[in-house]
């Protein structure tokens, strides 16, 4: 399944409106569909299988409970999976923030981070938009928003990852995120 | 009166939020604000159609099967809502590697798939080929464990789905009862962790469709008399993979 697909898309959002129908085949059907990439977004953030899978399995909890209130005006089926297991583990992580300072994490850049061309071609058009308009930041920058949105990091922890004061990463983040909406509405 | 700067601002918080820079605190204020303000909620929707996308850098990771059966038993669903396509053979074999029972038997189990039948020339007329499964189900229908006979490799795979506690000096001892018989002890299994238990050609020739698999509490070394002392509390079919 290529979820990237138009007629992949489609059917992702008519599973998710027919679980928001208590469509047991549906719901089962879209965690076929959806939870590789969900689970891969998870344990990117979290680190531990026993973790992800913990938040992944809260996630499909949450989409049974409330595949109803899909607007799909709004957002694409996986945009918003996407985003409700992103949340999930955001959450996890601020509430294990304490024992992550007691054990920093290293910055790294994992093979992950960079799609071979192959990958790329497959990717979403809106993928792809994307990919180009971080192209054009400064690479630092662009490094720290991909770290940030990866690894669901705060401002002080991206701060201390990427050995600069906050300010500096502060600015950098914000001056990236203004320049994405610019690039992305022309 | 909003100024231009403070809509600046706004969009900002908005952006960093579905980025997931902000800490607890502020997370939960824009959380807030997207419950109480439409525009709040459609700046943020609007940001999180910018940037999810670069999701897909992310490669994607099969969950253990076990997620599933966790998720459908909390649900309380249709055990015949499978997240897998029906008698898919490939299902079994993605649980052997995640439980790492080694290449080799995976690599018999895929030239089975590839051919259809098993290989003659290693196949004794007393083996048998395919899979059969059991859920093994806790007296309230939540799936205690879930058991993966392999016939042709003569193996059987325990796999627990909710973790179950037990008191100091007791384990779970799982059986094996063909129809009309007495259990047969399959030997104490891990409560937290996958089980593999060998079936000698005895055993394996009581695996078959409608025998039960059951799990009883017993002393940690198992059960003494070679039957079941302790309650049973969970019990399940064997039926086809």
């Amino acid at each position: 399944m290529n979820a990237d697909s138009p007629t992949g898309r489609d059917e992702l959002t008519q599973l998710l409106i027919r679980t928001g129908h208590s469509d047991q085949q549906a719901f089962a059907e879209l965690y076929r569909r959806t939870s590789s990439k969900l689970f891969g977004v998870c344990l990117r953030m979290l680190r531990t299988r026993s973790a992800a899978e913990e938040v992944l399995q809260e996630t499909y909890l949450t989409v049974w409970r409330r595949a109803a209130s899909f607007d799909v005006t709004r957002a694409s089926a996986i945009t918003w999976l996407v985003t409700l297991a992103r949340n999930k583990a955001i959450d996890r992580l601020r509430q294990h923030h304490e024992e992550q300072l007691d054990n920093p994490l290293k910055l790294e850049e994992t093979a992950d981070d960079h799609p071979t061309p192959a990958a790329h071609t497959e990717t979403s058009q809106e993928h792809q938009r994307l990919q180009h308009c971080l192209d054009a930041l400064e690479p630092r920058q662009r490094h720290a928003v991909r770290e940030a949105f990866f690894t669901g990091a705060t401002y002080n922890e991206l701060a201390a990852r990427c050995e600069v004061p906050l300010g500096t990463m502060k600015s950098w983040i914000r001056r990236s995120l203004l320049q994405l909406r610019t690039c992305l509405e022309r | 009166m909003n100024t231009p700067a403070d809509h600046r601002h706004d969009d900002l918080r908005h952006a960093e939020y579905v980025l997931g820079v902000l800490d607890a605190d502020a997370r939960a204020a824009v959380e807030q604000e997207i419950r109480d303000d439409p525009h709040a909620a459609a700046a943020v929707t609007e940001w999180q159609r910018r940037l999810i996308p670069l999701a897909d850098d992310v490669g994607d990771v099969a969950p253990a099967p076990y997620v599933w059966v966790r998720i459908r038993d909390a649900l309380r669903l249709d055990t015949r809502a499978r997240s897998q396509s029906p008698a898919s053979l490939w299902d079994n074999l993605r649980l052997w590697r995640w439980l790492g029972i080694g290449a080799s038997v995976v690599a018999a189990a895929c030239v089975v798939v590839m051919l259809g039948t098993p290989n003659p020339a290693s196949a004794p007329s007393t083996r048998r080929a395919g899979y059969m499964a059991s859920s093994i189900e806790q007296d309230n229908g939540v799936t205690g464990w879930t058991a993966t006979m392999d016939l042709q490799h003569a193996r059987m795979i325990v796999v627990p789905a909710t973790p179950a506690a037990f008191a100091q000096g007791r384990a779970p001892e799982l059986w094996l009862i063909p129809p009309g018989s007495k259990p047969i002890s399959l030997g104490v299994i891990a409560r937290d962790r996958p089980t593999s238990i060998a079936l000698p050609p005895a055993l394996l020739a009581h695996v078959e469709a409608d025998a039960l698999l059951a799990v009883s509490v017993e002393p940690a070394g198992g059960s003494p008399t070679g039957q079941p002392t302790g309650p049973v509390i969970a019990k399940g079919v064997i039926g086809g993979a």
